[in-house]
């Protein structure tokens, strides 16, 4: 027969919270941590799995693939461990934090054996030649300058004084264990439900913001520079545009300086030059049997522009930054964004009349004539690229958790190792040699600063 | 570059002074050489706070911008904490070892090779200021001098450092005497260190002062980075370090909270944790690659 008190589900509960409510577990946890995170700092993180064939050979690159050592900190062992060290935190506040709070609660009493305070770690025994009455005069007089809280009873010419104060010293430590709990649930909620992403948006550009329901334009991009020449900064004017182009806000962002909507921060992260496509191209008119071009005329993107001094009008419709042929499918990319072939596709225009749609090369001029049939060619003499902003995205609602966290432990710090609680006994009693004075007293910390203290009490009981 | 390395040159000398006035007072046991000492220590304060305000003019910006100055920062830091020290406590002894630590450090500032030292404008993510610091400020023209996250950051953490390293000191001075007394040793100039319970409770109290501060600057930091980047916490091996050197600290005030260790197992985990502040502070920056390798 099993009693309810052993039934399995209790015993296994009872085993697993005696697990948990250990300290050994937790210098464990915290050395296993502090080992595995050292491991992380010397296996540089989330690199190309060549880089690390590369430096550890291809048997410790399996090794390290296998226990995913190549993104610790995200591996599954990692997080448990860190889920193990929130239930040890759990089990153990809970534990010693009712005990603790009844002990305090019921501290007080005027009345206890004398014959202990012999024992504190502060005491000391003297006689005082002035009567009981003078003594707690005194008594209550340094207690006050020391501002201590104290309680006293008086019976058969025996006075009896328990004074205390910085009791709430004692729950700094589970602040602190509350707060580191409140910042683990932070980034538990930040990667369950938080998202990141990154989105390119080029000047007058929108962008659909992922899981939201509103978009983005970018209005403006510019870079600040040093006199040097240095960057100093880089900004983005972003509007945010709800459904139906309501404009409901504009903000200029910069690094460190994020625009923040909806529970989305939008932050200056990188920019860069589009290779898709240009801001302007210059494009200058050889005319026939001439060997110099004329001055190049800008050219803004889709936008058709006359050539003076001539019939013709070009329209740019395409640009690549890297161009490439490829003939098995008869197309044209961009091998990368890199402007290394830098070309661009015309509309040329005579009058009304579409005459051609060559490819301009930059740093080819000339290789094919761009208007078949007549001598007069086009020259790409140059482009102003088109910048884009680049813009992180995030949404981390477990952010918030993360600074009350922060904040609950910046109060646990000040409570557990500024406010110190000190306990003081005193016992007076008459006798033949004149008022008899037991004093001693306890701090939980900082045993150093309470001799003083002491001290101080004793020479003014002593002396008045 | 000129007045600011004209009182790094002062503080320097000041610092070297100090520290053989220090064990001058230590060996010979001279009151005059004691006080002078500490009036050399109070002169070499003011003479560091000059090095830092000189960068911060000759910058434009605070000045925790590179190694060399996060150097001079530190060196500040434990004098600060020192002289409270000796105020509260009033034992000189410490001294020896703290202005010898001092003038150690002021060493390995000097010799950093050149690029550590220059000043550098502030690259994108480093410009970062409080709005509501900058608002008060350009009420009367000041907002030039606003401050922002980084600084607090690297302020906190670096005054956290320094009481590891008071802790540090105190931690071998606590070894050395314990040792002496358990051999019952005749040894003059040691017998004179202040008696063992007092160098292991101020070294617990040093780090109950770097405690707070290196978590403040941790979580500064995380501040920080979140305006910065967009998380506020990247395992990058700055932070991870940070954390670890954290956790060591923790384990120490476990171990005496809740364990009742004292003395000799306190004293080398103090060593350990400083162990890896230094590694945290230089071993980071040369060897491990990341985001706050410095220059
Ligand atoms: C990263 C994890 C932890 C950190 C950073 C941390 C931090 C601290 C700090 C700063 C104190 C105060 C020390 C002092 O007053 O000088 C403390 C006390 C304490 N901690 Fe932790 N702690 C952690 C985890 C844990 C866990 C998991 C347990 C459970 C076994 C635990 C049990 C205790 C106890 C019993 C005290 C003493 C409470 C008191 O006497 O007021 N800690 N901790």
């Amino acid at each position: 027969m099993t009693t309810d008190t052993d039934a399995w589900y209790r015993r296994a509960g009872s085993n697993i919270w005696y697990f948990f409510n250990s300290l050994k577990l937790t210098l464990f946890l915290l050395i296993t941590l502090a080992i595995v995170s050292i491991i992380g700092t010397v296996i540089e993180q989330n690199q190309q799995i060549e880089a690390y064939v590369r430096s550890y050979g291809m048997t410790w690159t399996k090794v390290i693939v296998y226990l995913r050592l190549h993104d610790m900190y995200h591996a599954s062992w990692f997080t448990a461990l860190l889920i193990l060290l929130v239930f040890n935190i759990i089990v153990c506040t809970f534990e010693r934090f009712p005990p603790k709070w009844k002990a305090i609660l019921r501290h007080k009493t005027d009345r206890f054996d004398p014959g202990l305070i012999a024992r504190l770690s502060n005491n000391a025994e003297f006689s005082v030649n002035v009567g009981v009455k003078d003594v707690g005069g005194r008594i209550e007089k340094a207690l006050r300058s020391k501002k201590f809280k104290f309680m006293s009873s008086e019976s058969n010419g025996e006075h009896y004084f328990y004074a205390w104060k910085g009791v709430s010293g004692r729950f700094g430590s589970d602040f602190i264990h509350i707060s580191l709990l409140l910042i683990l649930l932070g980034s538990i909620v930040g990667s369950a439900i938080g998202y990141k992403d990154f989105k390119q948006i080029y000047v007058d550009g929108m962008i659909k913001v992922p899981q939201a329901d509103f978009a983005l334009r970018l209005d403006k991009f510019w870079i600040e520079y040093y006199e040097t020449g240095q960057i100093r900064q880089y900004n983005s004017l972003l509007t945010v545009v709800e459904e139906g182009n309501k404009e409901i806000m504009t903000k200029q962002i910069w690094v460190n300086e994020p625009l923040y909507y909806k529970g989305i921060r939008f932050y200056q992260s990188s920019y860069g030059t589009a290779w898709d496509r240009v801001d302007t191209a210059y494009v200058a008119l050889k005319k026939g049997g001439k060997t110099e071009a004329d001055d190049p005329v800008p050219v803004k993107w889709e936008e058709l522009a006359k050539l003076p001094g001539s019939a013709y009008s070009v329209r740019v419709v395409s640009y690549l930054s890297d161009f490439a042929y490829d003939e098995r499918t008869n197309s044209v990319t961009s091998l990368s964004p890199e402007p290394n072939n830098p070309a661009i596709r015309l509309e040329v225009y005579k009058g009304d009349k579409l005459v051609s749609t060559p490819w301009l090369f930059l740093k080819y001029p000339g290789v094919f004539p761009s208007i078949p049939g007549v001598k007069d060619d086009l020259v790409f003499s140059g482009y102003r690229p088109l910048l884009y902003s680049g813009i992180s995205i995030n949404k981390d609602p477990g952010t918030n958790i993360v600074w009350v966290g922060a904040i609950v432990m910046g109060f646990g710090f000040i409570l557990a190792f500024f406010v110190y609680h000190r306990r003081v006994w005193v016992h007076v009693r008459s006798t033949n040699e004149g008022t008899r004075v037991k004093l001693g007293g306890t701090i939980n910390k900082n045993q150093l600063l309470f001799e003083k203290e002491f001290q101080h009490i004793r020479d003014v009981i002593e002396k008045g | 570059m000129i007045l600011s390395l004209l009182f790094f040159t002062f503080s320097f000398i000041f610092y070297v002074i100090a520290a053989l006035l220090y064990i001058g007072n230590w060996v010979f046991k001279k009151r005059w050489l004691g006080q002078t000492a500490t009036a050399l220590s109070y002169i070499a304060l003011f003479s560091t706070s000059l090095i830092l305000i000189m960068r911060a003019a000759e910058s434009g910006h605070a000045p925790f911008s590179n190694l060399y100055e996060s150097m001079v920062l530190f060196v500040w830091g434990v004098n600060v904490g020192y002289l409270a020290l000796e105020y509260k406590h009033g034992v000189k002894i410490i001294g020896a070892f703290v202005m010898v630590i001092e003038s150690l450090a002021m060493l390995s500032a000097a010799l950093l090779p050149y690029r550590f030292k220059s000043i550098e404008p502030l690259n994108p993510a480093l410009q970062n200021k409080w709005h509501w610091l900058v608002d008060l400020l350009a009420k009367v023209g000041l907002e030039k001098y606003a401050i922002g996250w980084l600084d607090f950051h690297v302020f906190t953490t670096f005054i956290g450092y320094a009481a590891f390293a008071i802790s540090f000191g105190l931690s071998i001075m606590y070894l050395i005497k314990s040792r002496a007394e358990e051999k019952g040793g005749t040894n003059q100039a040691i017998a004179s260190l202040p008696d063992s319970t007092m160098l292991d409770e101020l070294g617990y109290r040093a780090i109950a002062w770097g405690f707070p501060f290196l978590a403040v600057g941790i979580v500064s930091g995380a501040v920080w980075a979140n305006y910065a980047w967009g998380t506020y916490w990247s395992w990058d091996p700055k932070e991870t370090w940070s954390l670890i050197t954290w956790f060591v600290y923790a384990a120490y005030l476990h171990a005496r909270v809740t364990r009742g260790w004292r003395g000799k197992r306190c004293a080398y985990l103090s060593l350990l944790g400083f162990l890896a502040v230094v590694f945290l502070y230089w071993g980071v920056s040369f060897i491990l690659p990341g985001l706050h390798a410095y220059a």
